[in-house]
């Protein structure tokens, strides 16, 4: 089978290789760019665990996609979202509001919590509810992620210095 | 689960698509479903998902996902609308002309799967959504723990076994709204194009489920201007990933209790979604007052004809159905 060449940003940094017809988005980001904070679950939709962001901000299965779509596109993946040895908002968040247990399915719930959140900067909670739908944590539980997504404008504006 | 091997191709442009649908899908045997060489792919939540469960086994995937031609919600001169097939539903769905106007469609859409499907799912692939049933929507090797059914290599149906059709079910939702809203499809091919309302569009057969030729591709839905109420509601056990237990869509014009030009359809019953005739002709002579929802309700069972029994019992989802359409006309009443 003939291989593909394609370029892919991923949290900034242009990738380009060498893929098959067959690779997803998912085994690109993992086997290629080498970056495996990115899931590999349940591979059809269910679970959101692979979840990553597009080019504007919103949550994308990389499971579900070819990575050949891709080609010359940018992604965030778990990895970007610190900067500066820093971590995000939401990040510091999920740690402070204990939302975090075994941590498998923590890369992709942070990263549909931060594409709710670039949509809904103060989500409401059926927004909250509406954005958090696809992914699925089965030891945390949903409690704690809500709680430190709803947390997380408040943990914003403290850090940014606005007094609420 | 791995993708079978395949070729990937995308397209440049419109026309060179469906020439690699003719192209690519020579030598096969016309008719037969089973071993189509060639699949369309847009968003993928639907085809790649059946594909990791080898119900799609195609020789090659056209995306049409970056095709400029199918890119596009355009507003039309007479107040309609035309909105290509590979438009993202979540676009779809945010469009504030989709919410003003076509209010049904927008409350199909939003209930469709969760945001990251939507987010990357196209209205031309709901449209196009492949019917499951419990028996196929396993993966391989689960399934070969029995025999096979029509939908891969044996000559039953393990929904209903006395069946000599596939009745696996109709599960999108969007067509439902578009129907009520009585929208039509551009259906192109190498040969030509053609328009076909969506209401023609389905098939109660499982399998053949769509009125689509070899090598055709649905490119765009025009939805006529419309001022009428309507609704769209459906009933899924878990938001974000299940399919509906049942769906219904409706729109009437007139205001309050008066009601001209009903349409009610339901779905997620059978393998094609049901057009309920009787009951939208009571309501137009009674309104929309409590007694006459009353009667079209009752009158609903005599035209849903056999309900299949999948992912929950017939008697279950017949009553879900009833309740489904009675919460729709109220809210077609109070809208």
């Amino acid at each position: 089978m003939a291989k593909h060449i394609m370029c892919l940003t991923v949290n900034g940094d242009l990738h380009e290789f060498a893929v098959d017809d067959t690779d997803t988005l998912l085994d690109v980001i993992r086997n290629q760019v080498g970056f495996t904070g990115t899931k590999r679950g349940c591979t059809t939709g269910s679970c959101g665990v692979c979840t990553i962001n597009n080019d504007r901000g919103e949550s994308i299965l990389a499971c579900l996609t070819h990575a050949l779509e891709w080609n010359g596109e940018a992604i965030t993946t778990i990895e970007g979202l610190e900067a500066n040895s820093e971590l995000d908002a939401i990040q510091a968040a999920f740690v402070e509001f204990g939302a975090v247990q075994c941590g498998f399915c923590t890369p992709g719930v942070i990263m549909s919590a931060k594409a709710l959140l670039n949509k809904y900067p103060n989500p409401t909670e059926e927004q909250i509810n509406e954005g958090m739908a696809g992914v699925l944590c089965r030891c945390t539980g949903h409690i704690k992620v809500k709680e430190a997504i709803r947390n997380d404008f408040r943990l914003r504006q403290a850090k940014s210095g606005v007094r609420r | 689960m791995l993708l079978p091997e395949h070729a990937y191709h995308q397209p440049a442009s419109l026309a060179e698509c469906l020439d690699a649908l003719v192209r690519l899908d020579a030598g096969r045997a016309k008719d037969d479903e089973r071993l189509a060489k060639v699949q369309v792919v847009a968003g993928g939540t639907d085809v790649i998902f059946n594909m990791r469960l080898r119900l799609f086994q195609p020789e090659n995937l056209v995306s049409i996902r970056r095709l400029p031609e199918l890119q596009k919600i355009e507003q039309l001169a007479d107040g309609g609308l035309r909105i290509g097939a590979a438009c993202r539903l979540v676009d779809i769905a945010d469009s504030p002309v989709i919410h003003k106007r076509f209010p049904a469609l927008k409350d199909a859409i939003d209930a469709i799967a969760s945001v990251h499907i939507r987010n990357i799912g196209t209205l031309g692939g709901n449209i196009c959504l492949e019917t499951r049933c419990w028996y196929t929507n396993n993966s391989a090797e689960w399934r070969n723990g029995r025999e096979g059914c029509f939908k891969t290599d044996c000559e039953q149906c393990h929904v209903i076994p006395s069946s000599h059709v596939c009745h696996a079910i109709n599960n999108a939702d969007s067509p439902l709204a578009l129907i009520v809203l009585n929208a039509v499809l551009t259906i192109q091919s190498a040969a030509g194009s053609r328009e076909l309302p969506i209401a023609d569009f389905y098939n109660k057969d499982g399998i053949a489920h769509m009125a689509l030729e070899a090598g055709e591709l649905v490119t765009h839905v025009t939805i006529p201007p419309c001022e009428d109420r309507s609704v769209f509601i459906k009933f899924t056990p878990r938001k974000g990933m299940d399919f509906s237990l049942g769906a219904v869509a409706a729109r009437c014009g007139g205001s309050g209790e008066q009601a001209s030009d009903v349409s009610v359809v339901i779905g997620s019953v059978s393998s094609a979604p049901i057009i309920l005739d009787e009951p939208a002709r009571i309501l137009e002579r009674e309104g929309l007052g409590d007694a006459a929802i009353d009667n079209a309700v009752e009158r609903i069972r005599d035209e849903m004809g056999e309900v299949t029994n999948l992912y929950a019992r017939a008697t279950y989802k017949k009553q879900i159905t009833k309740v489904l359409v009675r919460r729709a006309l109220v809210a077609l009443r109070e809208h």
